[in-house]
């Protein structure tokens, strides 16, 4: 194995593929967040963003690919470190008792990120790959049902305590870290994943609870 | 027994340099087919193992613990002694030898205690370079700080870790070894019996204490490094596993015993709380720079420390010893808290302590400033006792903690059995009837980094090549002989645990040959051992077997051993008929209580030889002076 | 004050056999005890009455040689913080409480008997490369080598690890990352470090991957388990130093 192989195979450096690629998708839901606030101004103003989304094609085929691979390397990594901590543990202690240094965030990472899977197929089904109708229907339709809204209600909850713990974390895999900074660092990835997970589910809410939604 | 120092002629300063020079080599294709085995891992030990694997010599290092980082040097707080006269204050090798001289109270030899003096600095560089983080001044130069009996500020310090932070850097050093290849871990092994092929120390019996195996160990030399015997009074600030075992066996196997009376007891450590308690705590000497200590004026006073007036408190070292006052070496303030307790003036639930009063300091430095001084050690007395000194005043009370007697060993650390050497607290060799504070880490790495590593080879030099063989009939009867024991032990199925048989020997001790000691004592003692002895063969109850990990049986071996030992110690108390440094008998002392020194009749080092059923014999190498006149101690 | 407590204890007779918990009442106990005393008084109990003690590990009782440990409902080191079990006291017990003592838990430990593991691959992880290589007689005068004192305080604080392993028996994946990262933040800051300052990094972290430990999953629980507060600061450094040493160095 090459020095490259050997870094990347290591424990550090799994964390640090966690770090990266998790940090990628961070950026990518900052961006798609970003893209969605249209909603928020109106129906026109969604589906103008959508339109000008669809005339990026090219570039939006290789930014799918990109986070595809992104994607399948934060899970496979991240699946291969839950098998390996597992093993690494194999008696739990009768009680457990927390000395206080975890996190709901940093207790369910493995839980929030295979829900985050889940859900993102289901989303992918419902609205990438789904073309029978302009996509601000098909969003309106949907998420205005009980059950799907719910659904996303709870993804987007998920979404939270992963990033809550997933953006500080990936800091500390990749050495950042400084006395004058840490506090910073740690509420800043706090502040910015209720921020997120706050604009994002007003999405759903507006949708299951304002009959003019995207109307 | 034939006691000769080996010191080398000439003046004092030339000593050392003229040992190194005329001292034998050995070609490094010569060394590597040379064994060595030392038995210990602490400062001694790990910095013996580490520097002689550098030397080239193949290196066997033994402990008792899991992992040889948890030597019991690990625990010492304080600091270091260095002459390196950072601070331009007059301090000097000269001086670092004289102050240890005095402070051993003249029971030391002149030129092993220069020697250790010499080597102080570069103790202090070679651990630099290791990496340990001593503390700085701001400019990034070392700092230091001063200590008990010295006029100059010689101490090296890592926080309150001292000990821990030298210990992790030899065994750092120890394990680069282990990675070379040259050195060989065997962590939780006991050294049960000593092999002597010949006349020579060629090896050593461990049993493995997670699966009771013997196993035999052949080599070149044997390097015992295996700490002092403090445990023997049961309560102690040694670590529980701290034993005598290991310089016991060595002693019934020909190596003299020196000076077993000469046993330390610091003033300031917590108060026993009850008959079931472990082992007792020290807590760093300079908490009696500001702090004050004193008892109730009327004996048998219960009152709370708050309610007890100023006119009717007891300031009794201030005003006994005007000169020193709370700052009286260890073993005036030791003697005084017991003398006090003994007339009833003592506090606490037993009324065996004193209070040292943090009150004086508060009201004129403030909180911070004390908090900044002492804020860890507080820390630690509260954890322990659940009280809080800046509330209400601490209590103290002496407690066993260093012994100054050991092997015997020559100018080289060789004991009296050719091959067998011993360093650090397990010998006698350098701190006299007292050692001073800071001094017992010096001590330890300038045993294991400089001196064994000089002398070894001048001995190897002169050792018939070729591997000792395991199969010797002498490995097979230790062995067997070891074996023995442990069957013997685990067969009386008594009534009475070891750590009950060792807490009444710790008892009989502390009273009778503890703090001060007396004839009448002594000999209670001396008819009481035996005894206890006899009934411990009898009715000792050992649980479980051989053949696993067996920690009763593990205390068992020892407290035997404690059992034979004591008899030494008393007899050598009784012996020395003279109060010196730590040593005080009754008898000896002046009308005011000041301890008499007879430099007449007693300025020798006490060797005893141990007889196969007859009573020891004792040998006596006497002590010269000619660089420092020996003077009286006077703190008054 | 006297307490009586139920004390449900983890007793293994060996590495290989399996074990189980067994109850003990035990008894009324001065809260002056220490919790190793406790246990000192459990085992004169139980010698006498024809049972085999609790094996345990304990050394200096000061919290500083690192031998002793147990997990106590849970907290490796029992519930006080900053304090080894050797220096915990029962007055932080109540009357009537139960407590669950069982051996320091991870793939890295075997556990040899009852409480006692073996904790020798932390051993390891310094073997391969935690020291600075000098040997005896080769050092410079000490004043030689200036270190500035927020440096030489900094690496003090990594260096008063003890060893004892808390941190692996806190961590939910039983990683060693905090052990590591002390001893590789000790010599990465000071300057008698830095000419082994790459290979040590990746030395050090390749032994330890290779023992059974789990990965570093920034939960914290390590530092707040540890009796010394080592903080996960020299993690951040640990993750630095190596990646530095993988990418950034020529070394491999």
């Amino acid at each position: 194995m090459g020095w490259l192989g050997r870094t990347l195979n290591s424990s550090i450096g799994k964390k640090t593929v966690m770090a990266v690629t998790g940090l990628s998708l961070g950026l990518f839901v900052a961006a798609h967040l970003a893209g969605l606030t249209s909603i928020f101004r109106g129906r026109v103003a969604f589906a103008a963003y959508a339109d000008r989304l669809h005339d990026l094609a090219l570039l939006l085929r290789l930014g799918e690919i990109f986070l595809l691979v992104v994607f399948l390397l934060h899970i496979t990594v991240g699946l291969l470190l839950f098998l390996e901590n597992r093993r690494a543990k194999p008696i739990r202690y009768a009680v457990r008792n927390s000395a206080s240094g975890q996190t709901w965030g940093s207790q369910t990472m493995p839980y929030t990120g295979l829900c985050l899977l889940l859900f993102l197929g289901y989303h992918l089904a419902s609205f990438s790959l789904n073309d029978y109708a302009p996509i601000d229907v098909l969003l309106r339709e949907s998420l205005a049902q009980p059950a799907t809204g719910t659904f996303y209600l709870i993804a987007l909850l998920a979404l939270g305590l992963h990033l809550s713990h997933g953006l500080w974390s990936s800091l500390q895999s990749l050495g950042l870290s400084h006395p004058k900074y840490d506090q910073f660092l740690e509420s800043g990835g706090v502040g910015i994943s209720v921020f997120i997970t706050t604009l994002f589910s007003l999405i759903p809410i507006l949708a299951l609870f304002w009959p003019g939604f995207l109307g | 027994m034939q006691l000769d120092a080996k010191i080398p002629a000439g003046p004092l300063a030339d000593k050392w340099p003229s040992y190194l020079r005329d001292s034998r080599l050995i070609s490094p294709a010569n060394r590597r087919q040379l064994t060595v085995i030392v038995v210990g891992s602490g400062l001694a030990g790990a910095s013996a193992a580490a520097t002689l694997a550098e030397q080239g010599y193949q290196v066997k290092n033994f402990c008792l613990q899991d992992s040889p980082r948890r030597g019991h040097s690990i625990a010492a707080q304080g600091g270091i002694n260095g002459a390196k006269n950072y601070q331009n204050d007059g301090d000097s090798v000269f001086r670092l030898f004289q102050d240890t001289l005095k402070g051993g109270d003249f029971r030391a030899r002149e030129a092993n205690v220069y020697r250790l003096a010499e080597l102080s600095g570069r103790i202090i560089d070679q651990a630099v370079a290791q990496g340990v983080p001593f503390a700085r001044d701001y400019g990034g130069q070392l700092a230091n700080r001063s200590f008990g009996g010295a006029q100059v500020s010689r101490t090296f310090y890592a926080r309150g870790q001292t000990g821990q932070q030298l210990l992790l850097g030899a065994y750092g050093a120890l394990l680069r070894q282990v990675k070379g290849g040259r050195v060989e871990l065997y962590p939780r092994r006991e050294m049960v019996e000593l092999v002597v092929v010949e006349g020579q120390a060629r090896g050593i019996i461990t049993r493995n204490l997670l699966t009771g195996a013997l196993e035999r160990h052949a080599a070149q030399a044997v390097v015992l490094a295996t700490g002092g015997y403090s445990n023997v009074y049961c309560l102690s600030t040694n670590a529980a596993s701290s034993n005598a075992s290991a310089i016991w066996r060595a002693h019934r196997q020909g190596a003299g015993f020196a000076n077993p009376c000469f046993v330390q007891i610091h003033p300031t450590c917590i108060p026993v709380h009850g008959e079931h308690q472990a082992k007792l705590t020290l807590m760093s000497e300079s908490l009696r720079n500001d702090g004050r200590v004193w008892v109730p004026l009327n004996p048998g006073d219960r009152r709370p420390p708050g309610e007890i007036p100023e006119t009717e408190r007891d300031y009794y070292l201030e005003h006994q010893y005007p000169a020193f006052g709370n700052l009286v070496p260890r073993d005036v303030a030791s003697r005084s808290a017991k003398a006090q307790c003994d007339r009833g003036h003592g506090v606490g639930n037993t009324g065996r302590a004193v209070y040292l009063d943090f009150a004086e300091p508060l009201r004129r430095d403030g909180l911070a400033t004390v908090r900044s001084k002492y804020g860890n050690l507080f820390e630690m007395y509260q954890r322990i006792t659940g009280q809080n000194p800046l509330a209400e005043p601490m209590q103290i009370y002496p407690a066993v903690h260093y012994t100054m007697g050991g092997l015997w060993v020559d100018y080289q650390l060789m004991t009296t059995l050719p091959g067998l050497f011993a360093l650090g607290e397990a010998n006698f060799s350098d701190h006299g009837a007292n050692r001073l504070g800071a001094s017992g880490l010096m001590q330890g790495l300038a045993d294991g980094y400089f001196i064994l590593p000089a002398t070894m080879g001048n001995y190897l030099a002169g050792v018939a090549a070729g591997a000792t063989d395991p199969d010797a009939p002498e490995f097979a009867q230790a062995e067997a002989n070891a074996a023995e024991r442990t069957r013997r032990l685990l067969a009386i199925r008594g009534r009475r645990t070891s750590t009950d048989f060792h807490r009444e020997l710790g008892h009989l001790l502390w009273d009778h040959c503890g703090l001060s000691r007396h004839r009448v004592g002594l000999e209670i003692a001396r008819q009481r051992i035996p005894e206890i002895r006899a009934e411990f063969w009898q009715n000792l109850l050992v649980p479980g077997s051989g053949s696993d990990l067996n920690q009763a049986l593990e205390r068992a071996g020892r407290v035997a051993d404690y059992l034979e030992f004591a008899e030494l110690l008393v007899a050598d108390a009784l012996a020395r008929e003279e109060s010196c440094g730590c040593h005080l008998r009754e008898e000896h002392q002046s009308g005011e209580h000041e301890p008499l020194r007879d430099d007449t009749n007693f300025a020798h080092v006490a060797v005893w030889e141990h007889r196969k059923d007859q009573a020891p014999l004792l040998h006596r190498e006497a002590l010269t002076f000619e660089n420092v006149q020996p003077g009286r101690r006077d703190y008054r | 004050m006297t307490i009586n407590l139920t004390l449900r204890i983890w007793r293994q007779p060996g590495p290989d056999a399996p074990g189980a918990f067994r109850t003990y009442q035990s008894g009324p106990l001065s809260t002056d005890l220490s919790f190793l005393e406790m246990l000192d008084l459990l085992n004169e109990r139980l010698s006498l009455a024809g049972e085999e003690p609790v094996a345990f590990d304990h050394d200096c009782g000061e919290g500083i040689c690192g031998t002793c440990g147990a997990v106590v409902n849970g907290r490796p080191h029992g519930p006080v913080e900053r304090t080894t079990l050797c220096q915990l006291h029962l007055r932080h017990f109540n009357d009537g409480d139960t407590l669950i003592i069982e051996p320091f838990r991870a793939r890295a430990f075997r556990i040899e008997k009852d409480l006692v593991v073996d904790r020798s691959a932390l051993e390891r992880i310094i073997q391969a490369g935690g020291y600075v290589s000098v040997n005896t007689g080769s050092a410079p005068e000490a004043n030689t080598i200036p270190v500035p004192q927020p440096t030489a305080e900094a690496a003090m604080s990594s260096a008063e690890c003890i060893g004892c392993g808390a941190c692996v028996a806190a961590c939910p994946n039983g990683a060693a990352m905090l052990f590591t990262g002390a001893k590789v933040s000790q010599l990465a800051l000071l300057p008698q470090g830095q000419p082994e300052r790459t290979r040590r990094a990746l030395d050090m972290l390749r032994a330890m991957d290779g023992l059974g430990f789990g990965n570093c999953g920034n939960e914290r629980e390590c530092e707040a388990a540890c009796p010394k507060s080592i903080s996960i600061r020299n993690i951040a450094r640990l993750n630095r130093e190596f990646l530095r040493a993988s990418f950034f160095s020529e070394e491999e």
